[in-house]
């Protein structure tokens, strides 16, 4: 069979037929949520999922993934088992109403930072960062801070140090990405040749 | 890019009698304030099941729809279309990443879905079973099955579950550019010398048939599909979704002078519905079926790739970083 | 300032970075796994648009239009060199090429954000960012697949064997060596060949890959002068088909 694509006819997909074993089950790389700046000042906003072996090849893969378009000035990764998860409250009901006062008091302290979903359906947005020996700890530091503000119907903590960050040298890898009009609707203009070629065909 | 209509036809409709009455009111009350649903929520079964079944439907005709397209991307003619078609073709593999991630989130992992396609098991929509033989093929498909999709997908984004919308909040966003890109294409064949008007006609006459197709039959009114559509899975009727399609885009194809092969197709000025001839459905079956003049090479060229990528994927793995469900 | 110097290193730089571009774009909808499968098209993307900057650039200088330079010409007219044009191969093939020729691409631009010929600074300077991410890649699946399983480090080993003599073709000396280096305009081949052996030595050195004693290698030049392999010709013929239906028409 002779596909109409050259590429397919050069997988030789005859020399592969029956030559297929089922993969072993899940021998699927590890899930790392990407978290992206649009522009510098704005707050990271969590963009998604990689999966990816390590978490130098999610970023390499993030990058692609989630900021080919429009603007960028900062990405980060962290593996999805290292985010810790409250529940989900609703209406205007705020989760740190079920955040205990009452925390392990082990361990040495460390940063955590914050993200808050503030609409459901939205995405987790980045505000902060405390310090603290355990998330538990860290929830409740950060509670007198938010119990009386918006509702905050889902919170993440992820420890600073889980994160992969954009390093300060590699920043420029999104230089040129504004100039990538190909990939922009505004770059496809032609109401000019549909207008002139309905006034030729009037005329 | 994704029709619709084949998506729920033959899911076994379990009842809802094993349900917690209380949670599933509670549930349909969140989604009648028109509040998304989440992971963690409780959700019943059904909806569990229609969701995968419906995001892994879309995110295989993604991945596969990159193929009739992908057949022109070595050929595309000049740097814009040479950039714009890879730019293009790759933004249907990132869908594809996003639908499946959506999906994960509520179980099954992507490696599964794929597993499932490549063995047959999973649908994807029946347009990308067609072959694209020229130039113009491809710019049809860029413009039109992506407008196709558009419609589609822009109700579904409206839908109750949350991971999958801002799923299809980010693709719509990246499809205007299909959009706007596969206009510009046709527009520039119809414009341009009598043999490009010529190739666009004849794939504009090929792909028709596979177009109507793409929404899928008239929905059958059933007691699934109202719970469907009052739990927001289904957003849409397909026939809704055709006659918005050709309402939008039937007068930009006469505007350019083509013509349409159904000479039936007109726009009744008081139902303000549109009339065609129906398309052949038997034929529509049979190619979901397996039996189109492509499935046999699109599934094909999945395979061969899976099975080129494996030494890859099993060099890197470790027990280091460990598969979860993503959480959002 | 020799233009004729000028231009043949722009030509040769703008068929790279095309023919690269294009093989590399064959892997779009076909990688080994989705999210690889976008990275390596972005790349492809990127070196694709470097290529139609370059010929801009010769535009400007009086050659003709960028699409006509790129889908008219016959392989014999193409100065790439030979490496970029081998086909894709397996994806280990495809990986070390890139690695390759990447790390090579990344120095050339280093050097030439100091020349003379402004635009072509300045260009330079601009696309640092997109070569950053492409060594970063590169660097990353060498550095990984190669200190990973027996049959990845065979792979990359014999492709790498496999890729060197073309490799070395890369900088395959101008005729206009001396003039480009007086001028400014560019530092030379053998400065960029020294600096990239350093480069992938480096790399290569946190691997269980063994790099050859390239002075054994017999380089494969001729891409430069025109004579290439028997893949470039259908490679043009299939890039420029739709293209050559009417080269006059705007598709």
């Amino acid at each position: 069979m002779e596909s109409l694509d050259p590429r397919v006819n050069r997988l030789d997909l005859k020399g592969f037929q029956g030559n297929l074993t089922r993969k072993a089950p899940l021998d699927q790389f590890g899930t790392f949520e990407v978290f992206i700046q649009m522009k510098e000042g704005k707050p990271y906003q969590h963009e998604g999922i990689v999966h990816a072996p390590n978490e130098e090849m999610a970023f390499i893969f993030a990058k692609e993934q989630f900021s080919r378009r429009s603007t960028c000035s900062g990405l980060f990764v962290v593996e999805t088992r290292n985010v810790f998860v409250t529940d989900f409250t609703e209406g205007e009901d705020t989760i740190y109403n079920y955040i205990s006062d009452e925390f392990p008091k082990e361990g040495d302290k460390e940063e955590y930072e914050f993200f808050h979903l503030m609409k459901r359906g939205k995405q987790h947005q980045h505000v902060g960062s405390v310090e603290a020996r355990t998330p538990q700890e860290a929830l409740a530091l950060a509670k007198p801070a938010f119990i009386n503000e918006k509702p905050v119907f889902n919170a993440w903590v992820v420890k600073t140090s889980d994160i992969l960050f954009t390093s300060e040298e590699d920043k420029h890898i999104w230089d040129t990405l504004p100039e990538k009009k190909f990939r922009d609707a505004s770059d496809y203009k032609a109401s000019d040749k549909i207008k002139a070629f309905k006034e030729r065909n009037a005329g | 890019m994704y029709g619709g209509g084949n998506t729920f036809e033959s899911a076994k409709f379990e009842g809802l009698e094993n349900e917690d009455p209380q949670k599933l009111a509670e549930f349909e009350a969140r989604i009648e304030r028109g509040e998304k649903i989440e992971p963690n929520d409780w959700m019943p079964q059904m909806y569990k099941k229609q969701l995968i079944r419906m995001i892994e439907q879309h995110a295989h005709s993604e991945i596969i729809g990159a193929l009739p397209e992908g057949t022109w991307i070595t050929r595309a003619p000049g740097f814009k279309r040479k950039l714009a078609l890879m730019a293009k073709v790759q933004d249907e593999v990132g869908h594809a990443q996003l639908l499946y991630s959506a999906a994960e989130t509520l179980g099954k992992s992507r490696e599964q879905m794929i597993d499932d396609l490549i063995e047959g098991k999973s649908k994807y929509s029946n347009i990308f079973n067609y072959p694209a033989f020229t130039w113009a093929d491809s710019c049809f498909i860029s413009w039109l099955v992506d407008a196709g999709a558009i419609v589609n997908q822009l109700a579904n984004a409206r839908g109750s579950y949350g991971p999958y919308c801002r799923a299809l909040d980010r693709i719509c966003a990246e499809e205007s550019f299909h959009l706007k890109y596969g206009h510009h294409c046709v527009i520039h064949m119809a414009t341009g010398t009598p043999k490009q008007r010529q190739m666009m006609q004849e794939a504009i006459d090929r792909w028709w048939g596979p177009m109507m197709h793409f929404f899928g039959p008239p929905d059958k009114v059933s007691v699934h599909t109202e719970v469907l559509m009052k739990w927001k899975v289904k957003m849409a009727s397909n026939d809704e979704c055709r006659n918005q399609f050709l309402d939008m885009y039937v007068p930009k194809i006469w505007e350019l002078g083509f013509t349409i092969p159904d000479p039936n197709l007109k726009k009744n000025p008081e139902t303000k519905k549109w009339e065609y001839t129906e398309p052949d459905w038997d034929e529509f079956k049979r190619v979901i079926n397996g039996d189109g003049p492509c499935n046999a090479e699109r599934l094909a060229v999945r395979r061969v790739a899976e099975e080129r990528g494996k030494w890859v994927r099993q060099a890197l793995l470790t027990p280091k970083t460990k598969y979860v469900t993503p959480l959002a | 300032m020799n233009e004729t110097a000028l231009k043949e290193l722009l030509y040769k730089m703008a068929d790279d970075q095309l023919i690269i571009g294009h093989r590399n774009s064959e892997w779009t909808g076909m990688g080994p796994l989705l999210e690889e499968d976008i990275a390596f098209s972005s790349m492809a993307q990127d070196k694709v648009g470097q290529s139609h900057a370059l010929y801009q650039m010769l535009h400007s200088l009086g050659e003709s239009e960028p699409d006509t330079v790129a889908f008219t010409r016959n392989a014999e007219q193409f100065h790439n060199c030979t490496l970029t044009e081998l086909p894709n191969g397996e994806y280990d093939f495809s990986l070390i090429r890139h690695f390759l020729f990447d790390t090579a691409e990344a120095i050339r631009f280093e050097l030439l954000t100091e020349s003379s010929y402004a635009p072509l600074a300045q260009l330079a300077k601009k696309i640092q960012g997109e070569i950053r991410y492409h060594t970063m890649h590169a660097n990353a699946w060498i550095k990984q697949l190669g200190s990973a399983t027996e049959e990845s480090v065979n792979r990359l080993q014999t492709s790498l064997e496999k890729a060197l003599p073309y490799a070395l073709g890369i900088f395959e000396p101008s005729p206009y060596e001396q003039e480009l280096i007086a001028e400014g305009i560019f530092a030379g081949e053998e400065v960029l060949k020294e600096k990239w052996i350093s480069r992938i030595t480096e790399i290569l050195s946190q691997t269980s890959l063994q790099l050859p004693d390239l002075s054994t290698l017999k380089p494969e030049f001729g891409g430069r002068t025109g004579q290439h392999t028997e893949h470039l010709q259908p490679l043009v013929e299939e890039m420029s088909e739709v293209f050559r239906i009417d080269p006059g028409a705007e598709w």
